[in-house]
């Protein structure tokens, strides 16, 4: 969890803002860090996670958060967290095996066309599942759905569209049915006005999914070229926020991403320049 | 003209505002919700792709009533058992009946948020289809879309927006809170009006239009700061004129333009002018085929 990202977005782990999808987008750059800030987060504020890691494995999750502060081993134990191991599950279903107990998450990559409604619905039973005490059970807040990252899925054969409508059925049932959060990854690698032909997809994915959110945190390499000291530049741009009339507010901020977290400033005022 | 479409749309029109990821346009699908139902009007929304609460959100208690949401949004495909409105019912059929359950006497407005929603699940002539039945139909007054311009084909996009008797395209303005809309109207004689105004949209949906910006440099969408620098501002040498240096410039003739006086002179030689007289004698041995033949080359 990265303190300072918290306080540009004015978030904090007592108070989490129901029903929020953050999009999160990064353009030739990474912002895999953000996903790690977000997970810590949600964990810290005590919320019910449902985490779809299809890009990394359990342990790349767990050895990041550690570092952060926060144990996946632990909160998985607890029931707080429910992770999808993507690269694990792909595999029990594209090399069967006769005795393994695989569940229905990944169906979808026998045959793409289909569509995401199995992933959809390995999603609600997970958030579901926040609220209600077990016997002895800890209760835990609002379900949060994190993806890393859906531009996976397009890779995996399923097409834009699908991925706008698994996003579209998630959104609804986690933020405005159950009041929680969404936190999405989404690469595009292509330049802003290319229009190639393997970019195409990501690019309407992209779009399509900035016109859901609610919240958007674009990461992209300073125009400048690379620099030591200042990694990238994140915008924030929000689409509406309560109180505070009818518009987007747009911020642009530059980063560094530290061993233990990350500093974020105003453009121009990295301590490299002042 | 932005506040004239706001007053009303005439019968059997079809409005469609145009946004991109840059500039939401559902805030002033709202404002237009909200002037429909204090004229009094029934308004029907399909609501695709934000919650119920969202879209209602600033509108007011006694006005409401006559606002009937069909609420597609937590189920638009019908993954679960029971949705209240499909994609795949966007139909002439299903929508009169859903318009016509309300039993209301007076036809009333189709509000479609948004339009993208439809146009993903749907084959686009379907839909232009269904829309033009729409305003032929006489279920419904007028018909109100929002349409995210940026998530479809150029040609998609092109032949919805034809149909439409206005058109409101919607992209950020020159302040935070301020959008510019470029507004096409077309009447029903066949004539073309277009406009650009500079609004901003209050907390309760009323839309304040701040000015016509046709004063103003057109702010391009994705204009940086370098396409705009002029290029001939630190130059070490002067591209421009002054009066005085643009006049003598004019006043000067070049060298191969011909003047009416050049062309007399060339054309009727004076009297005192030589000519050449030439007889070729037996040893020229002259050919009239080939000029050059004596030339060595």
């Amino acid at each position: 969890m990265f303190t300072e990202l918290n306080s540009i977005l004015s978030s904090s782990p007592d108070s989490v803002t129901p029903g929020e999808f953050i999009l999160v987008s990064d353009r030739q750059s990474d912002a895999s860090f953000l996903i790690h800030h977000f997970l810590s987060f949600y964990l810290r504020s005590r919320c019910k996670v449902v985490f779809l890691g299809l890009v990394q494995s359990f342990r790349h999750y767990s050895a990041v958060s550690q570092r952060l502060g926060v144990s996946l081993t632990q909160a998985k134990e607890k029931g707080q967290l429910v992770f999808m191991e993507g690269l694990k599950e792909s595999l029990s279903v594209l090399i069967p095996q006769a005795d393994n107990t695989e569940s229905q998450a990944m169906n979808f990559l026998r045959d793409p066309p289909v569509g995401l409604r199995s992933l959809y619905e390995f999603v609600r039973s997970g958030a579901v599942g926040s609220g209600r005490a077990e016997d002895g059970a800890e209760e835990w807040g609002p379900p949060v759905l994190l993806v890393d990252d859906v531009s996976v899925l397009l890779s995996l054969g399923v097409d834009a569209g699908a991925v706008l409508d698994f996003s579209h059925y998630c959104r609804a049932a986690v933020c405005s049915q159950m009041k929680g959060n969404m936190v999405m990854l989404v690469r595009c690698n292509g330049e802003e006005e290319e229009e190639e032909d393997g970019e195409e997809g990501a690019e309407a994915l992209l779009k399509g999914l900035t016109h859901q959110c609610s919240l958007n945190l674009h990461v992209q390499g300073l125009p400048t070229g690379y620099c030591k000291d200042i990694h990238g530049q994140v915008e924030v741009c929000w689409k509406r926020r309560q109180g505070d009339g009818p518009h987007t507010q747009r911020n642009l901020f530059q980063y560094k991403v530290h061993d233990k977290g990350a500093s974020f400033f105003p453009r121009g005022t990295s301590s490299a320049v002042l | 003209m932005l506040s004239e479409l706001l007053q009303g749309i005439e019968t059997g029109g079809l409005l469609i505002i145009q946004d991109s990821c840059s500039y939401s346009g559902r805030d002033l699908l709202r404002s237009f919700i909200a002037a429909a139902l204090n004229r009094e009007e029934e308004v029907h929304v399909l609501c695709f792709d934000v919650s119920e609460d969202e879209l209602t959100d600033g509108l007011k208690p006694p006005a409401t009533q006559r606002l009937h949401v069909h609420n597609a949004y937590p189920d638009p495909l019908g993954w679960t058992d029971h949705p209240a409105f499909a994609v795949q019912q966007f139909r002439l059929e299903d929508l009169t009946d859903l318009v016509k359950q309300a039993s209301q006497p007076k036809p009333a407005t189709l509000v479609i948020d948004s339009l993208s929603w439809v146009l993903r699940h749907a084959a686009p002539p379907a839909v232009c289809r269904t829309l033009q039945q729409l305003r032929k139909g006489g279920a419904v007054r007028a018909v109100v879309a929002l349409l995210h311009a940026d998530m479809h084909q150029r040609g998609t996009v092109g032949s919805v927006c034809h149909l439409a008797s206005s058109l409101v395209a919607v992209a950020p303005g020159p302040k935070g809170n301020e959008a510019v809309a470029k507004i096409t109207k077309r009447s029903k004689s066949g004539k073309v009006a277009q406009d650009e105004e500079t609004f901003c949209i209050t907390e309760d949906l009323t839309v304040a239009v701040l000015s016509r910006p046709s004063s103003l440099p057109e702010a391009k969408p994705n204009g940086s700061e370098e396409e705009q620098a002029d290029p001939t501002a630190n130059l070490t040498f002067n591209l421009r004129l002054s009066e005085s240096e643009l006049e003598a410039k004019q006043k000067l003739t070049l060298p191969f333009v011909f003047s009416k006086e050049k062309k007399t002179a060339l054309l009727h030689p004076g009297p005192g002018s030589g000519r050449i007289l030439y007889e070729p004698d037996a040893n020229d041995d002259y050919d009239q085929e080939d000029p050059d033949d004596d030339l060595d080359v």
